[in-house]
């Protein structure tokens, strides 16, 4: 089960004349089972608030708290066990391992130290399965197609079995039919454990299968609304 | 096209080191124990880029290797024979500044020395340098030994037979001046120094190597005084040096001598010490660029994948743990270059062997061992470059987005 709760939180990047706001004063909680869309227009904060989260980015304010643990206080070591052990992220560009095959760059969660259900390989044949990624699962990441490669980055993220799912825009290199078909089970997964996802999209189809979409702007959170889900 | 070729090669390789990716669905459990490190997959699948640093570190692991021989070669030519000698100090005329070639002690002192200095054994031993005639009829020089058989001067005869007491036409061979010489056991040699003239015979071969950069031969102390000083008897120099067997014996002086331990002696060898400095600094110098040049490489190869470390620490993977995959890459890297220089240094040594003017290199298994070892932990120096590199590598980076 996982809670997550964000309290007044701000990013500011530079200092001074240069000093970009991304986020600013963003408070929202969140319920075990839920899955949340992010969207607004380009360069309104959704990254740079998804990589707070996800331990990727030191707030400059405020707090995020997951499951009682407060993400904003950890140190460089803590945030990268966090994000082994409790963070799955799909990167806006999906970022697999490029001398990798498609098998191999989910076997490297575990070969960090993240833990997960089962076996490692078992565990990594059944999202390749789940995924429809079977019979590509021996191709180098540069083999494959930017869907596939998405896919991967998707498959990769649930090795850790992860408390958190953070998908950064995923459509951008998913052919619709299937992209909708793929985010469908990923959210299957999300909530049948009772663990948490946020996804930032474009694609309002997208958007419409989250529980609740949350929209921002010039860094600030401007709308929750229900999702049709 | 390509695509059957690598996959080709990954069953290839994957089933010599690596166990391949489980089968789905043939029916057989998943190992749990799946080998998986990141660092060796990389190296198979970025042949080309690893050949080349293991090339790299082969040549230099071959330089360092060669340099080492040729210092090690050097120093033995320099008096390997010296330090052969069956003795624990070496006593000089107290006027010869510890030269040899200037060394000259008179019977009275010579015969004093082994009691002054408190030995329990004692021998003369002379020296000089004289031309001889080879099989070809080319003159050539050779350092020339006088000692008394039956004393710890005399040397192990390896091959045909000892000097008799005062067989003074005879000669005891070192390897290396049968093989400079071309000449065997049995034949004769025409040896002359200035205007003295005689004619020895080969009666044995002895494994001692050599002195002042020349194979050594040894003769008796009368002969080496006739060969020296034209004759024999109370009037010319009994010897050069004295050899002492016993305890405690280097530092004493006495009338007329001092003795020194057999180090020093070979370091006050004539050009030694200043052969020494540069073989070591060429040694200092071939460690330390061999650790820069693999550090440089393994650096350069750390920035390119700068990216692709952003992400293994943006999925969770501690700074140690990727520097683990960097060291074990550059340890593999390392130790391929280093097990291909080996036969290379020594193949090279054999064929250098088979040169007329025989080269002066030397291989001990000490010296392969230190290099190796050596070289292995200038290399892992050098991948600390790189674990700098890893842990500066911040893990937003694989958000994709600008600085
Ligand atoms: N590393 C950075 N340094 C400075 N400014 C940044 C950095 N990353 C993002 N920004 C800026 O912060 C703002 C929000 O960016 P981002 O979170 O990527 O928005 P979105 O994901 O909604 O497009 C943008 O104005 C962007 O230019
Ligand atoms: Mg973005």
């Amino acid at each position: 089960m996982t809670t997550l709760r964000v309290r007044d939180l701000s990013k500011t990047y530079g200092s001074g004349e240069d000093a970009v706001h991304a986020v600013r004063g963003v408070s929202f909680e969140s319920a075990p089972g839920e899955f949340l869309g992010l969207v607004g227009p380009s360069g309104s904060g959704k990254t740079t608030l998804l990589a707070m989260i996800g331990g990727l980015l030191t707030p400059t304010s405020g707090s995020i708290d997951v499951n009682g643990l407060e993400i904003g206080q950890l140190s460089g070591r803590q945030q990268a066990a966090y994000r082994r052990d409790r963070i799955g992220y799909v990167f806006q560009s999906n970022n697999l391992l490029p001398y990798l095959t498609a098998r191999e760059n989910l076997m490297v969660v575990r070969a960090i130290g993240a833990k997960g259900r089962g076996a490692a390989g078992q565990r990594a044949d059944q999202l390749l399965e789940e995924l429809g990624l079977t019979k590509r699962r021996n191709a180098l990441a540069t083999e494959l197609s930017g869907g596939e490669r998405q896919r991967v980055a998707i498959a990769r993220a649930l090795m850790n079995d992860p408390d958190l799912v953070l998908v950064d825009e995923p459509t951008a290199s998913l052919d619709s039919a299937r992209g909708k078909q793929v985010v469908k089970s990923l959210i299957e997964e999300v909530k049948g454990r009772g663990k948490l996802g946020i996804m930032v999209t474009h694609d309002l189809a997208m958007a419409e299968l989250a529980d609740r979409v949350l929209e921002m702007h010039d860094g600030e959170l401007t709308r929750l609304r229900e999702g049709v889900a | 096209m390509g695509r059957g070729r690598r996959r080709h090669l990954r069953t290839y390789y994957g089933a010599a080191i690596w166990s391949r990716p489980a089968v789905v669905g043939a029916g057989r459990p998943d190992v749990a124990a799946e080998v998986f490190v990141i660092g060796l997959l990389e190296i198979r699948r970025r042949k080309v880029q690893f050949a080349l640093i293991t090339l790299v570190v082969t040549l230099i692991s071959y330089l360092v290797l060669m340099i080492n021989g040729l210092g090690v070669g050097l120093n033995e030519a320099a008096g390997s024979a010296l330090r052969s000698f069956d003795a624990d100090a070496i006593a000089y005329s107290d006027q010869a500044g510890l030269s040899v070639i200037r060394s000259e002690l008179s019977a009275e002192v010579a015969g004093g020395i082994g009691e002054a200095a408190g030995a329990e054994e004692s021998a003369p031993l002379g020296y000089v340098a004289a031309n001889y005639r080879d099989s070809d009829g080319v003159v050539d020089s050779a350092a020339f030994l006088g000692f008394e058989p039956g004393t710890i001067a005399e040397p192990k005869v390896t091959g045909g037979r000892a000097l008799e007491p005062g067989e003074d036409d005879g000669i005891l061979a070192d390897k290396t001046f049968l093989r400079a010489s071309g000449l065997d056991v049995g034949d004769r040699v025409e040896v002359s120094v200035r205007l003295v003239r005689r004619e020895f015979t080969i009666v044995g071969e002895i494994d001692e190597g050599q002195f002042f950069f020349q194979p050594a031969v040894y003769i008796t102390r009368t002969a080496w005084q006739e060969l020296k000083y034209g004759a024999s008897g109370a009037d010319v120099p009994f010897a050069s040096v004295v050899l002492l067997k016993g305890d405690d014996l280097p530092g004493k002086r006495g009338e007329g001598f001092e003795a020194v331990s057999k180090s020093t002696a070979f370091a006050n060898i004539e050009g030694v010490s200043g052969q020494q400095s540069t073989v070591t600094s060429l040694r200092v110098f071939g460690y330390v660029i061999g650790a820069l040049v693999v550090g440089v490489f393994f650096y350069v190869l750390t920035l390119q994948k700068v990216p692709q470390i952003g992400v293994l620490k943006a999925i969770g993977a501690s700074n140690f743990y990727v520097f683990r995959q960097v060291l074990g890459q550059v340890v593999v890297l390392a130790a391929i270059g280093i097990a291909v220089s080996v036969p290379l240094a020594w193949a090279t040594y054999r064929a250098l062997l088979q040169l007329p003017d025989a080269v002066p290199i030397a291989f001990t298994t000490g010296t392969y061992v230190t290099t190796c070892v050596a070289l292995m932990v200038t290399a892992v120096i050098g991948a600390l470059f790189s674990g700098r590199q890893v842990i500066k590598t911040d893990p937003i980076i694989a958000l994709g987005q600008q600085q």
